[in-house]
């Protein structure tokens, strides 16, 4: 019934059905950790008796691989256990999923339990990302804690260069993890689809195949800390990557299972909004979060590949004695870092661009107002997409790699202050004499406008050769780039939950304390971030375990005011568990949206629409007069009139 | 500057007279206008003294010309933050919803305004063009560096985890693990690394460049002030990163020779001492 | 009231899980024991008289003589200092390290640390024999002092410590006889340094700096250079 990948017109007559689906019924997440480990466990006994034993110089060769070995079968037997081949290994016995099987596989009345297996209904997964999220921020925050407190005076850190170095490391790479997948893994999972108005997204299992890979990555990731962590921070260059302690090959099993679970993911939303928009949403109609959803996932198809092949040459290197990255064996450390930044840089609109695209959303609702041009906003939104692919060795200007390619680069780089600079004005025309109603979602925006400002501008120095000449490789370029992914679209996140907390959780969220949190996250950010602007200018590098006591002053400041974002961001999250277990029950649209999400009931029905909507205007024709065909022109048909005939099911609507 | 002339017409609020003061003298784009003023002369001030402040005395023209470049674009800069943050200031305060329970009106239903948008488009491209066309002259090797005629003083830095070290071919032999510079003297810097991605930062004199194993990379700077001034590695390269940083002195030339010629004298004659390395394992 | 209370306690949470995570690092981080040069009477040097300051180390071709206790520690394989990594000298003093170097070794890959640097007269002794430079064919270990760039005086001690013979008669302690490498230097005021072997002596990974060269305690360690005389 639901949009599944492989529709049969029910074969297999000789399974009986209850029977068959007794096995799958079993498979959960516990299932999925023990066959994970239990495999990982025979793997490693396995590889480590069998691979060649090392001659003296060889014998990291043999660990590593151990290592990459053991990881990567811990996630293909988790999958397994969890189920996630369930589907393809019946089709292959000839003995398709029953209908029944579907909907159990689409989480139906299952309550909790249903987060906790191979669910594939949309909604299941999107709640599944917003947690696992948080829960990345919750670790990669601490880490930033320890960070802080280490530099917070010169002279006396309490922990040693290794341990610092590992806690960098895993801080970088757990945010960006966590920021790529903060908005279009629980919103472009939950809400687009219902956004379309569809059934479900178009790969079902491909969806909650992308969420249990990531799944899987997480223990990896956090194996890097015994294993003698990251030493290299998350850019993880090359030839020091060579050099690095056990920690990195979990760190790059942990990048490719990403890239192989965000590649997945990004097919799936791609085609589900291609493909599967609901009749008459032509593109011009189409919500503008969707266009930041997907041209997100899509440049996401694009930058993940490459760092996959960067680590898989990476593993080659480790585990079998390959020269890749390594100069004197005919490799270079600048092919590692051509393939990381062409990845790093579209990576950052990867995570930009679904913000924004939010925030975009959230202000109409906010000011009862159109949104200002939406075709400026579509303009930015591909300029940015097709820009960004373009500017990656602005990370290589001291690289010494092409210098007579710091120019082009220089040029491509600023050129996409311009369809950036669109997107700002479509939010500031969006405000205009609105009627800005200050709930926590338009305070984002304006957060977001004034934290992005910042690093935009900083941006435009750093984007300059000669001043990149000076700050390159200094806190000022860390301070930087918290301003556009912290500052920018983490901030817009928040206002992205806060927005659509009462869609996803059935809840109204707690504005009051969620407000003191995210008023006492942005000072403490502010606060930090400034003072790092400062150290860099100043001369300090990035990534130092202990900086001279020149910079004591800045560090401190820092460091206080990153405890101040600590406690803001805990007060944010308290708000969050509190209102999501005891908040009062949320109406179905209590922002008076337009768009289609809002037109479903709260909590949203397994197949979000009883029929198929129609529709007919854009979305957002605020204090339109009713001719143009304006606010209920989008006929939604509640599921109590669901026997209203007539409307075709959702493929061929696009088009 | 560009929206504060875009008004839709037509969205004027009932009630105000429509007298014959201009637009621009009328709410909003009065209010919006002092705000825009003031904070723009707000971040000018903190742009003509913070950065360069912060940054220290350069020590060579190549860190000045950064410091002005870091300056003019702060300066272009600073009317366009300004305004985002005025209209932002404004309508939180003007066009903020008092009422209870959702907002009841809608907006002025205004979709795009053709001359803003193209106002806009406008000037921001000029302002990009302005960086980049600043940028791209100041990247020309031209200025201070071509135009000297006399032989660079060559250094060879050897970044090796976790210590520089110099080496100066005019003088076979010498080499020291702290900088030694004659003012006023081009110098050209050939960077490389033993292992690892290092990048060689004089911090004072905006010169910057990676050390790469397997291949040398150049960059040149004339330092024209005297005094000690720091170099650091700025990038990740392990356990004492945070220790690769060591000093750099400018001295007069005279002082330069006089080093030069005494760290050349106390060279390791590279022939083997005394103790033989093998077959000593006696003791 | 309930969610201030609720907040408070998220926070309270918060602080806690830091704490906790922290402790468990500093922990895990936890200094050896530190080596304090032991001063005897008073020395000439270049700049006048000063108190003579002693330190004795070791280099061990594995772990189990160093600080890492008598099985050796996570590592036993692992080349090591001892018997700690964590020294102390006294400021404005001149420093004689004396160091029992076991290990074997090959060429050094840079040069530079074959030459003695920043010792009293630019020399060192080994067995007795005063030299500036070791031949760089046959380095096992250096010792190699260096430090923050700002507001220090500044000090930079390299030696280069000769390799035992590959073929070198095994005593009965099970290592061969070291060769002893006898420097001088002088210290500044009270400062924080770091030392590390400038040798690729680290296990098979690139460039043969991971492993011990990477981890304190092994091939580096601080030198704290104490304001008490």
């Amino acid at each position: 019934m639901s949009a599944t990948t492989v529709e049969t017109p029910d074969t297999s007559p000789a399974a009986p059905t209850p029977e068959m689906g007794g096995f799958i019924r079993r498979l959960n997440a516990v299932t999925g950790v023990v066959l994970g480990l239990v495999l990982a466990v025979v793997a490693w006994q396995v590889s480590s008796r069998l691979l060649p034993q090392p001659e003296e110089l060889s014998h990291n060769h043999h660990d590593d691989a151990v290592m990459i070995i053991t990881f990567s079968v811990w996630a293909i037997g988790f999958l397994i256990g969890i189920g996630a081949f369930v589907g393809p290994v019946r089709w292959l016995l000839g003995r398709d999923l029953t209908e029944a099987d579907e909907e159990f596989l689409a989480g139906k009345d299952q309550g909790v339990a249903r987060y906790f297996r191979f669910t594939t209904d949309h909604k299941v997964v999107g709640i599944q990302y917003l947690v696992l999220t948080m829960v990345l921020f919750g670790v990669g925050g601490l880490l930033a804690m320890l960070i802080r407190t280490n530099l917070i005076r010169p002279g006396s850190p309490f922990l040693n260069p290794t341990e610092y170095n590992a806690i960098v490391g895993l801080h970088g790479i757990i945010m960006i993890i966590a920021t790529i997948v903060m908005v279009t893994g629980p919103f472009g999972n939950f809400i687009v689809p219902i956004m379309i108005g569809a059934r479900d997204m178009a790969f079902p299992r491909l969806n909650a195949l992308s969420f249990w890979l990531l799944f899987s990555a997480v223990p990896v990731l956090l194996a890097a800390f015994p294993l003698g962590g990251i030493a290299t921070g998350w850019s993880a260059y090359a030839p020091l990557s060579d050099q690095s302690p056990l920690g990195m090959d979990a760190f790059l099993v942990t990048i490719v299972i990403f890239a192989v679970s965000s590649g997945v993911a990004g097919a799936n939303m791609t085609t589900t909004v291609v493909r599967m928009r609901a009749r008459g949403m032509s593109w011009t109609r189409t919500p503008i979060f969707v266009f930041g959803t997907t041209t997100s996932v899509a440049l996401g198809l694009v930058a993940f590949p490459m760092f996959m092949v960067a680590m898989i040459l990476l593993a080659m290197d480790r585990g079998l004695g390959a020269t890749f990255y390594v100069a004197s064996g005919g490799g270079s450390p600048w092919l590692y870092a051509n393939l990381f930044w062409l990845m790093g840089h579209p990576e950052v609109y990867v995570i930009l661009l679904p913000a924004f695209a939010a925030l975009l959303e959230i202000t109409p609702v906010f000011t009862r107002k159109p949104l200002f041009s939406f075709t400026a906003a579509v303009v930015g939104i591909a300029g940015i997409v097709g820009l960004s692919l373009f500017v990656w060795a602005h990370h290589m200007y001291v690289a010494g790699w092409a210098p007579a390619l710091n120019g082009p680069f220089m040029v491509t780089t600023e050129m996409i202050s311009v369809p950036t600079g669109l997107l700002i004005l479509v939010l500031l025309g969006t405000l205009w004499r609105g009627v800005v109603w200050t709930r926590l979602p338009v305070l984002a925006v304006y957060f977001v406008l004034w934290n992005f400002i910042i690093g935009g501008v900083t941006g435009i120095y750093l984007s300059d050769v000669p001043v990149d000449q000076a700050e390159h490789g200094s806190m000022f370029v860390t301070a930087h780039f918290h301003y556009t992914l912290m500052g920018g679209a983490l901030t817009a996140t928040m206002g992205a939950v806060a927005f659509w907390f009462p869609k996803m959780t059935a809840r109204m969220l707690d504005e009051r304390v969620g407000k003191i949190g995210f008023w006492t996250a942005q000072i403490g950010f502010n606060i930090t971030f400034l003072g790092m602007f400062a150290v860099g200018l100043a001369g300090q590098p990035r990534r130092v375990a202990d900086p001279s006591s020149t910079f004591a002053a800045g560090n401190l400041v820092s460091s206080l005011g990153a405890y101040v974002i600590g406690i803001g961001m805990l007060i944010f999250l308290y708000a969050i568990v509190h209102s999501w277990r005891n908040g009062e029950p949320a109406p179905g649209n209590p922002w008076g949206g337009k768009t289609l999400e809002w037109q479903v009931p709260t909590p949203v029905p397994l197949e979000n629409f009883a029929v198929p909507p129609v529709v007919t205007s854009d979305f957002y024709s605020y204090g339109e007069p009713p001719e143009t065909p304006a606010p209920e022109s989008v006929s939604v048909p509640r599921p109590a009139d669901a026997a209203a005939p007539g409307e075709r099911p959702l493929e061929g609507s696009a088009s | 500057m560009s929206l504060t002339e875009a008004r839709p017409a037509d969205a004027e609020p009932p009630g105000e007279p429509s007298t014959s003061r201009p637009a621009w003298r009328r709410a909003p784009i009065f209010p919006i206008l002092l705000i825009w003023i003031v904070l723009t002369a707000l971040l000018v001030a903190f742009a003509l003294v913070v950065p360069a402040r912060l940054m220290g005395a350069a020590a060579s023209p190549t860190m000045r010309e950064i410091e002005t470049t870091f300056t003019s674009f702060s300066l272009a800069a600073a009317p366009v933050a300004a305004l985002v943050w005025a209209i932002l200031l404004y309508s939180l305060v003007a066009w903020r919803y008092r009422g209870g329970g959702r907002p009841t009106d809608p907006g002025p239903p205004v979709r795009g305004n053709n001359r803003v948008q193209v106002v806009w488009v406008v000037v921001s491209t000029a302002l990009c063009l302005f960086l980049l066309i600043w940028g791209l002259i100041v990247i020309q090797p031209s200025t201070s560096e071509a135009s000297s005629t006399q032989a660079p003083l060559v250094v060879d830095v050897t970044g090796q985890q976790w210590v520089w070290n110099f080496e100066y071919p005019a003088a076979p032999g010498a080499q020291s693990d702290e900088l030694y510079l004659p003012v006023n003297q081009r110098v050209l810097f050939r960077v490389t690394s033993k292992d690892v991605v290092h990048s060689f930062w004089i911090t004072q004199m905006g010169v910057k460049v990676d050390a790469n194993p397997g291949a040398t990379t150049t960059i040149s700077v004339t330092p024209d002030r005297l005094g000690t001034f720091d170099i650091r590695c700025a990038e990740l390269c392990g356990l004492y990163h945070s220790y690769m940083q060591t000093h750099v002195h400018v001295v007069r030339a005279e002082e330069f020779r006089s080093w030069l010629a005494t760290a050349a004298s106390q060279a390791p004659t590279g022939e083997v001492p005394s103790p033989s390395p093998s077959g000593t394992a006696t003791s | 009231m309930r969610v201030s209370v609720g907040a408070a306690a998220t926070v309270l949470a918060g602080v806690v899980a830091v704490g906790i995570a922290g402790t468990a690092f500093a922990r895990s981080s936890a200094s050896p024991p530190l080596l304090k040069a032991t001063v005897n009477g008073t020395a000439q040097t270049p700049q006048g008289t000063l108190p003579h300051a002693f330190l004795q180390l070791d280099t061990w071709p594995d772990s189990l003589a160093g600080p890492h206790g008598k099985d050796g520690g996570p590592h036993p394989d692992w080349v090591s200092y001892g018997p700690s990594t964590n020294l102390a000298v006294p400021a404005h003093s001149l420093v004689t390290v004396t160091i029992r170097q076991y290990d074997t070794g090959e060429e050094i890959t840079n040069p530079f640390f074959a030459a003695v640097h920043g010792t009293v007269d630019g020399t060192m002794t080994v067995d007795g024999a005063t030299v500036r430079s070791a031949d760089p064919e046959h380095i096992g270990h250096t010792f190699t002092v260096h430090g923050l760039a700002s507001n220090k005086d500044p000090l930079f001690v390299s030696v280069p410590l000769p390799a035992v013979a590959d073929d070198a008669p095994v005593r009965a302690d099970g290592y061969p006889a070291p060769h002893v490498v006898t420097f001088s230097f002088v210290t500044g005021g009270p400062a924080d340094y770091v030392w590390q072997c400038e040798f690729p002596c680290g296990d098979g990974t690139y460039a043969k700096f991971g492993g011990p060269m990477s981890e304190q305690t092994y091939m580096s360690g601080t030198l704290t250079v104490t304001a008490q005389a």
